[in-house]
């Protein structure tokens, strides 16, 4: 009976409390990084300059309300939203192209896509200097000399303001396709045979397949690269910081760039803070949304 | 039967598999050239002497040398480009040291944490493992000013330490959502067997879950190790030339002064090595890794 009892007694200590003790130690390192997140926000409350200490003063929402009708910020906020607009949109596109691509029979597949799958695992800031080798403004570089081939004069890719938009896009590109690429991939794999064998019957043919069947069926799964996409372009920085800082004239300046020069070059921490909380509601903004219109794709496919 | 080949066409059946042939044949050829191409050109780049690295057009033919290697690796000064960043061993030491302390570090809270996240229920728990989750999608400068206030205060500023803490913001989330993926695919029934025999939580843990998720471990180890290894920002203004890693010591080669050009091809090309090779490893789950388990 005793014995019993004890065990009933375990097993209530294991269902209730072992769970948080278990949890103890992921808690602490999780309240070591809530931390200075909370503090950051507070900062952004603040005018807080590194070099001036005894000017740090609580200022409520005076950071906000001088960097709201900043032209600068409301440059950076557009570029940011912009550019990850164009930059999903294209590898979606592009990302869905290869995807069918290597959802072929061909031979040497298995080699390509392992091929295709590297730039994924390279640190951004190295694929950021590997292109940027290769994006020399002058004769020298080999894109330029690529072009001139086509009878194209030179073009300085990272020092004039419409090449560096779209050098970014491309260092990113290569870096972030086959994400996208393989998250569709999974996705052609495991659509289920029934309705190509119903459209079959109905004389569904070529691209009448693909746009009623195939794409509605993928749809959760665009969605879900979307997704992910997106939050990594709105905080895009590595490949900015190591090809253009920011420049030229601003043109690549997002609100990530923006709020790493108040804080590391200017020293305006608090100034600082409020560009990367504004940044923040942005990227938990578009990822609610996302996550919204994910659930429901989910949901009508499955019906 | 191919569905498409049943599509009634104007033209004959074997010119159009010929051109859809040579189709395909030319999208394989660009994505091959795509891909391989900023590899391939790094690597002749790392090669190459700084005049020919200059040179206009581009030289594709040229006495390769591997000054550059041994310019990064020993600090070998050649002639008028003597300037040499013999700190690269130390950075790529570095990296390994402070990439393999994080994910040990997130292995020691992440297991507890994620076997408590995906076999017990309790009050909290998908808001705490969405809290987790979180980290993965805030944007870093948000962590890196305050914690760039803190370290400075606490000492941790430019220090293995401080690094590997500030880590965890990668580590920790990716390792506790990973291993709870894992542990979710082992059978209950399994746990169920144990627990009649008389496993305590502790003999399920340590003889059930943690056997049968090992490969899942590896997995989880060389993902979160090599996410790790990516890091730029945290240590750009965290870390200090004592503790930069290569990511940071890469962009070393470029100054106001000079950019380094063939030094630093070899420096980015020894800097991803051992992400090719590890990436071998663990090539079908990158994408899981990269969702954090939710696309498996």
């Amino acid at each position: 009976m005793e014995v019993a009892a004890g065990r009933a007694r375990g097993r209530r200590w294991e269902q209730r409390v072992l769970p948080y003790v278990l949890l103890v130690p992921g808690l602490l390192l999780l309240v070591g990084m809530l931390y200075p997140f909370f503090l950051g926000l507070y900062y952004s409350f603040t005018s807080y300059y590194l070099q001036y200490p005894h000017l740090f003063k609580f200022t409520g929402l005076q950071n906000y309300l001088t960097l709201l009708p900043e032209p600068k910020f409301i440059y950076s906020l557009k570029f940011t939203l912009g550019y990850a607009i164009v930059a999903v949109a294209l590898q979606v596109v592009v990302g869905l192209g290869v995807a069918l691509l290597l959802h072929r029979q061909f031979v040497g597949r298995g080699v390509l896509r392992a091929m295709f799958l590297m730039p994924l695992m390279m640190p951004p800031v190295i694929t950021a200097l590997m292109w940027k080798v290769m994006m020399a403004s002058t004769k020298a570089g080999i894109l330029n000399y690529v072009l001139s081939l086509f009878g194209v004069p030179p073009i300085n890719w990272l020092g004039d303001v419409n090449p560096s938009l779209v050098s970014i896009l491309i260092i990113d590109t290569w870096g972030n396709l086959p994400f996208v690429s393989l998250i569709l991939l999974g996705g052609l794999q495991s659509l289920p045979y029934e309705p190509y064998e119903a459209a079959l019957v109905d004389g569904a043919s070529g691209w009448g397949l693909f746009r009623y069947v195939t794409l509605p069926l993928l749809k959760p799964f665009i969605i879900l690269a979307a997704t992910f996409r997106m939050m990594d372009a709105l905080r895009i920085f590595d490949v900015i910081y190591a090809t253009t800082v920011g420049g030229p004239a601003d043109a690549t300046m997002n609100l990530h760039m923006r709020a790493f020069f108040f804080a590391f070059q200017w020293y305006q921490m608090g100034m600082g803070m409020a560009y990367a909380m504004v940044l923040l509601g942005l990227v938990f903004l578009a990822s609610f949304i996302l996550m919204a219109y994910w659930r429901r794709a989910a949901e009508q496919t499955t019906l | 039967m191919n569905p498409r080949d049943s599509r009634r066409s104007r033209v004959s059946p074997v010119t159009a598999r010929g051109l859809r042939g040579s189709f395909l044949g030319l999208a394989i050829f660009l994505l091959v050239v795509w891909t391989a191409f900023p590899f391939a050109w790094i690597l002749l780049t790392s090669l190459k002497q700084p005049l020919d690295v200059i040179a206009a057009p581009p030289k594709i033919v040229f006495s390769p040398t591997i000054d550059n290697y041994l310019g990064i690796f020993i600090g070998k000064q050649r002639g008028q480009y003597a300037s040499t960043r013999p700190d690269f061993p130390r950075f790529f030491l570095n990296s390994v040291m402070i990439s393999f302390g994080a994910v040990l570090l997130s292995f020691l809270a992440g297991v507890p944490a994620s076997y408590a996240l995906a076999r017990f229920q309790f009050r909290f728990k998908e808001q705490l493992a969405f809290l987790f989750m979180s980290f993965r999608f805030a944007p870093f400068i948000a962590f890196l000013i305050p914690l760039y206030i803190l370290f400075q205060r606490l000492g941790l500023y430019n220090t293995y330490s401080g690094l590997i803490l500030a880590y965890q913001l990668i580590s920790l989330p990716f390792t506790v959502w990973m291993l709870r993926s894992f542990f979710m695919e082992v059978p209950t029934e399994i746990e169920e067997a144990a627990k009649i025999d008389g496993c305590s939580w502790w003999g399920v843990l340590t003889r059930v879950i943690l056997p049968l998720s090992l490969p899942g471990m590896a997995v989880t180890l060389i993902l979160g190790f090599m996410f790790c290894w990516n890091a730029f920002n945290y240590p750009l203004m965290l870390a200090g030339r004592r503790t930069f890693p290569v990511t940071v010591g890469a962009i070393q080669f470029i100054s106001y002064e000079e950019v380094l050009w063939g030094q630093m091809a070899a420096a980015s090309l020894v800097a991803v090595v051992p992400q090719l090779i590890l990436s071998l490893f663990v090539q079908k789950y990158i994408v899981r890794g990269l969702t954090m388990g939710a696309v498996r």
